[in-house]
């Protein structure tokens, strides 16, 4: 069920065809890698004797720990309440995740050296560029929505040539167009604000689909009511069809300004020391770019996650009228 | 409005909406001198030429050879670092004022841009991985090559290399490659030829100095054969500043004379690359 409900039923990890089925799997996939090479042989040594002559036994007593700690993991977590659940989960792929950068032996100390630099510059200009392109993309996309909703020829036009022609072009080649090509008529843009202009634009025509359909999934009858009442177009929007609409509009947009924040990497092209500019630079003369290119990846997916966090609370607010 | 008058009018509003129009004679140099600093275009990815050290701040050849210059027009250096496909575009709109990042002058880049002087020239050279069996360039024929996108070595590997440019040493190709995979730096051509001999690439063309430097900095790649051509590398400007062609020569002359260039070429490579050979 995809909401909690009241009628009891065995746990799915506890039911023994598939607890049985999920060990097998596991076992299979681990039998197909040989694995007595790495450190798992070399735990399994007590077990399996000298890893690297223990061949097939080896490889399957390998397997068959890794399918058994797998599947009794499952079977413990299945025991635990909702929330329990969820932040062990969470923090087991976590440690997995850390486990895989582990393997390659990345210099801390470089790391730390350069992370002030990669925050105070890096980080600070990506924030200030995606924020300043997330407050115009917004104000863009509420006009173009309005205007594709018109009953106005022109602003129905231009509206939809717009949103066609900016979802219909990559980023990347935006911010070159703006970049390289304003200049040609004369009117000659930095860097900064030339990504800013491109970001906005871009997101701008995505966001206006966004908010269009949102103010479409409305249903007809609350503009009727509304005009019936003597309410205006405003008072209407502003009054009775936002308020709805919000809670149908607010997924998607935060889905766009993570998407952003990520994207906002593009403007390196042009010259701009954001993050992604200074993790392709930082470590080049060394051949450290891996140290730099995953510190960055943390910082973007840190930043995502704030983004996420404040997404879910204003989901919070406007699902309070839902809450039984 | 006299007859005149207006068609001074016209010629301005013109120029101000054209505006990318070719700077007049002396308007870069007008503006350098003015404002006290001169803008230099260079590439932050391009060690031991050009990079982030590690105070966080542009260092290497290219940059001292900038900083150099700058001293000879007395005036105050200021890096701008737009990507190397925006740079060699043109139409730089005064957004920069020279760009000191080791380009290769050939008479197509002239037509865009003027090149008042080289400063020096590196030799080109082709990397394989440490396992490699091959001994000399015929090796590795019919084998997938590596170089960064729309540079000389990507020229070389293709067989479309021309160095017109005055003072150019002859050269001859040596590889024939089956396959020219482009990159975005010599980096990344690097850190796929480190993957393993012929797993995505068999060999690397890039200039002899990144070369040692990756070398040196653990990557398993060695040198092969001789360095394939030598290539003269000069400061860029835009069309129609005469004065600041002249001034940035005389520099640069300057420069090789009194030994700074040497010197400086000292300091980063080791070897005097600013004369051929």
């Amino acid at each position: 069920m995809l909401y909690p409900d009241t009628v009891e039923a065995e746990v799915l990890v506890h039911k023994p065809w598939f607890v049985a089925t999920m060990f097998g799997i596991v076992l299979l996939l681990f039998m197909a890698f040989n694995l007595s090479a790495t450190s798992f042989g070399e735990l399994m040594r007590p077990v399996i004797g000298e890893p690297s002559i223990s061949g097939l036994y080896g490889r399957f007593a390998i397997a068959f720990a890794i399918a058994l700690i797998f599947t009794l993991n499952v079977v413990l977590i299945g025991f635990a309440p909702l929330k329990l659940q969820i932040g062990i989960v969470w923090l087991e792929l976590l440690l997995l995740f850390i486990a895989f950068f582990e393997t390659f032996h990345l210099s801390l100390p470089f790391i730390r050296e350069k992370l002030p630099f990669l925050i105070s510059q890096g980080v600070i200009t990506t924030l200030y560029v995606s924020a300043i392109s997330i407050v115009i993309a917004s104000v863009i996309a509420v006009a173009g929505a309005v205007a594709k909703l018109s009953n106005n020829g022109f602003a129905y036009a231009i509206a939809t040539f717009y949103t066609s022609f900016f979802r219909g072009l990559p980023l990347l080649m935006q911010v070159y167009l703006i970049y390289l090509g304003l200049p040609q008529l004369g009117f000659v843009i930095n860097a900064v604000p030339a990504g800013i202009l491109a970001l906005s634009l871009c997101y701008g025509a995505y966001m206006t689909e966004i908010f269009r359909s949102g103010i479409q999934s409305i249903d007809r009858g609350q503009w009727e009511a509304s005009r019936s009442m003597g309410f205006g177009f405003s008072l209407t929007m502003r009054r009775i069809i936002l308020p709805q609409a919000l809670p149908v509009i607010i997924p998607p947009t935060g889905n766009q300004f993570i998407s952003m924040l990520k994207d906002s990497s593009l403007v390196s092209v042009i010259g701009v020391w954001e993050l992604m500019f200074l993790a392709r630079t930082l470590g080049q003369k060394t051949f450290q770019h891996m140290e730099m290119l995953i510190s960055a990846a943390v910082i973007y997916w840190i930043l995502s996650i704030c983004l996420e966090l404040i997404q879910s609370r204003i989901e919070q607010h406007y699902r309070r009228s839902k809450v039984r | 409005m006299t007859f005149w008058n207006r068609r001074q009018v016209t010629m301005a509003a013109l120029a101000l909406v054209l505006g990318a129009c070719p700077a007049h004679a002396g308007a870069v140099l007008d503006r350098v001198t003015a404002a006290g600093t001169l803008k230099v275009a260079t590439d932050a990815n391009w060690a031991p030429q050009s990079f982030m050290n590690a105070n966080n701040e542009l260092d290497g050849f290219d940059v001292d050879v900038a900083k150099a210059i700058g001293e000879h027009l007395g005036v105050k250096v200021e890096f701008v670092t737009p990507g190397w496909d925006i740079i060699t575009a043109g139409n730089w709109a005064g957004r920069w004022d020279m760009h000191v990042g080791s380009m290769t002058p050939t008479k197509k880049r002239a037509e865009i841009f003027d090149f008042p002087a080289v400063y020096y020239y590196t030799p080109a050279a082709v990397a394989v991985h440490k396992d490699s069996m091959a001994k000399t360039l015929a090796d590795l024929d019919g084998k997938v090559v590596g170089a960064t996108s729309t540079s000389t070595f990507e020229a070389y590997a293709k067989k479309d290399l021309t160095l017109d440019a005055a003072g150019a040493p002859p050269f001859e190709y040596k590889l024939n490659p089956k396959e020219v995979r482009s990159y975005e730096n010599s980096t990344t051509a690097f850190d796929d030829l480190r993957l393993g001999d012929g797993v995505r690439l068999d060999a690397v063309v890039s200039s002899l100095p990144s070369i040692l430097d990756a070398e040196k900095a653990g990557y398993p790649i060695r040198q092969v054969g001789d360095p394939v051509f030598y290539e003269p590398l000069a400061i860029a400007i835009e069309h129609g500043d005469a004065e600041l062609s002249a001034k940035l020569a005389d520099a640069v002359k300057a420069m090789k004379e009194d030994g700074t260039l040497s010197k400086l070429s000292e300091k980063w490579y080791g070897q005097d690359y600013s004369k051929a050979n």
